[in-house]
């Protein structure tokens, strides 16, 4: 914004449609506090009002870990969980599971993200392979991820493949469908000028299709990558012996509340971060979008 | 300076297809555009003037008649034609510099000439100093001069505007008509303007083609042999303008302007 500012100062064109934002000397320190209070307002807000519930649920857990409302063995104190991830987070088990998670769904991701977005865009481009494999598609997308676990049991076994597989699937759907979507929904206003300036067939997909079908497509990819953790997790309680979710499973075998609790954490924060990464992305990408929706 | 182009309409017939049922859009359209010549049309909504413009850009086909730019038939979209349309349709993830660029992109010129060539036309629509600006940033008024520019920028032998002002407020489609004007003396170019606005099309045409609907066809030219820059304060400015209104207003039925006196008209109950 700043060099925008810059370009309109030297500016002599006070024309009546052209909006220059015109300063009126040097505003004073009052004015200039309140103004950058004006800004920082809404952002704070929003991370001062992020705060309460979170905390008051803390609360509650420590009030009723401390009265033992509920039996100890069932729900930990909240500084068990602590020590007990400080413990886990020593011995390294918390970082080769994370680790081994991590690179799971990095790989599932990949693969899943990549093959939707191929076939979103075959489906947008093509009416007639859209017509050939979009009702097949719905009904797989359909299934839930984990409702093809037991017959991917018998065909690929227990091992990586089965993760890999799962993950790819989750990220797939989403990414397939928003990027069917978004190139379906380009406006046609920005498809005729493109005929009007004769873009050939590759110019209007890489230049309009794509920069137009971006925003929806990214959102996908954003789904995706969250359904791709929250599957793993999944695959891991079920059918794994190392792994976030597996750590999971075995505090509950153990009956280890506090190992469960502390791997849970973790797998939320994971995830948080995963999407966290990806929404800072989009608003570098985007950057045109600004105030725009 | 951009070769101004001759266009000539003639016989022009459209019709879509309604539920099985022709609907014809134009009918017996002919028109013949000298080159360097500005033209407006007016009519109400649902005459067809938009379809007539596509027809001339090329985004709709189908039609019978001709319509020819410098004698030869026109076919499809292309870059001797350029056009402004009534939303300014800028590319929001292109900045202003970029946008303008799009109009180039298949011109088959150098990147040089390219670049200097979108700097002209971005100083000439009066926006120097904006070309990293995204659309976002800019205000109606603008945008629709960036939109002029890319119309522009690769010199096309006829530029067409549907409406371009009709989104603006009074005072900014006031002064954008100004600059249209200023801007097709300097490029020298043939101009066809379709809009509602009847003091927009007196004030720029040099001629000013009447539409009536139901099926579109040409109800009436009129001449406007002002001097530019016309005053739209002038008495001569006014009869024009007046006189191209009256097109619109139907002579209303005699019994309207002298109703029956019926038994009872006049009475009426008292609650």
């Amino acid at each position: 914004m700043s060099s925008f500012n810059s370009a309109t100062a030297s500016l002599s064109l006070q024309d009546a449609d052209v909006a220059v934002p015109r300063s009126t000397g040097q505003p004073t320190l009052a004015a200039r506090l309140l103004g950058a209070w004006q800004a920082a307002w809404p952002t704070l807000r929003r991370f001062l009002l992020a705060w309460p519930f979170p905390l008051a649920i803390f609360a509650l857990w420590s009030a009723a870990a401390h009265f033992e409302w509920v039996a100890p063995q069932v729900l930990p104190s909240p500084e068990t969980v602590f020590n007990t991830f400080g413990d886990l987070f020593n011995s390294g088990e918390l970082r080769t599971n994370g680790v081994i998670s991590f690179n799971r769904v990095v790989s599932g991701f990949a693969i899943g993200a990549s093959s939707g977005l191929l076939l979103g865009v075959l489906m947008g481009l093509s009416p007639t392979f859209k017509d050939y494999v979009y009702p097949i598609f719905r009904a797989f997308a359909q299934v839930p991820s984990l409702g093809w676990l037991p017959l991917l049991m018998m065909l690929v076994g227990i091992d990586e493949a089965l993760k890999i597989i799962l993950v790819a699937k989750a990220a797939l759907v989403p990414v397939a469908l928003n990027t069917l979507k978004g190139i379906e929904g380009v406006p046609t206003r920005y498809i005729e000028v493109a005929k009007v300036y004769g873009f050939n067939q590759w110019q209007l997909l890489v230049r309009v299709v794509f920069p137009a079908a971006f925003p929806m497509i990214w959102n996908g990819v954003r789904y995706g990558l969250t359904h791709s953790w929250l599957a793993l997790v999944a695959v891991e309680l079920l059918a794994s012996s190392e792994g976030l979710g597996f750590l999971i499973v075995y505090g509950r075998q153990l009956y280890q509340m506090d190992v469960v609790m502390a791997a849970v954490v973790v797998v939320g924060a994971v995830g948080f971060v995963l999407d966290k990464v990806l929404a800072t992305i989009e608003t570098r990408l985007l950057r045109w979008r600004h105030d725009a929706f | 300076m951009a070769h101004a182009g001759t266009l000539e309409i003639k016989d022009l017939n459209k019709q879509y297809t309604v539920k099985g049922e022709p609907l014809p859009v134009l009918e017996n359209i002919s028109l013949s555009i000298k080159p360097g010549e500005f033209v407006s049309i007016v009519g109400s909504s649902g005459c067809g003037k938009s379809t007539l413009l596509r027809l001339v850009i090329g985004l709709e086909e189908d039609y019978q008649g001709e319509i020819l730019l410098d004698g030869k038939r026109i076919v499809g979209t292309s870059l001797d034609r350029g056009i402004v349309f009534q939303e300014h349709r800028l590319f929001p993830w292109l900045n202003v510099e970029q946008n303008v660029s799009v109009g180039l992109l298949n011109a088959g010129l150098s990147d040089a000439a390219k670049k200097k060539s979108v700097q002209e036309h971005i100083e000439l629509v009066g926006l120097k100093g904006f070309e990293t600006a995204y659309p976002y940033q800019l205000s109606g008024g603008m945008s629709q001069r960036v939109a002029i520019a890319r119309a522009l920028v690769n010199r096309p032998e006829v530029l067409l505007l549907d409406e371009p002002f009709g989104a603006l407020d009074a005072l900014t489609r006031a002064h954008l008509q100004q600059e249209l004007q200023r801007i097709w003396e300097a490029e020298g170019i043939t101009a066809i303007l379709v809009t509602h606005d009847v003091e927009e099309a007196v004030y720029l045409g040099d001629r000013v083609v009447v539409m009536q609907p139901r099926p579109g066809r040409i109800k009436r030219i009129v001449d406007v042999p002002l001097a530019r820059s016309r005053d739209r304060g002038s008495y001569a400015f006014s009869q024009i303008k007046d006189d191209v209104l009256s097109e619109f207003s139907d002579a209303p039925r005699e019994e309207l302007i002298n109703p029956q006196e019926t038994l009872g008209a006049n009475w009426q109950f008292a609650w």
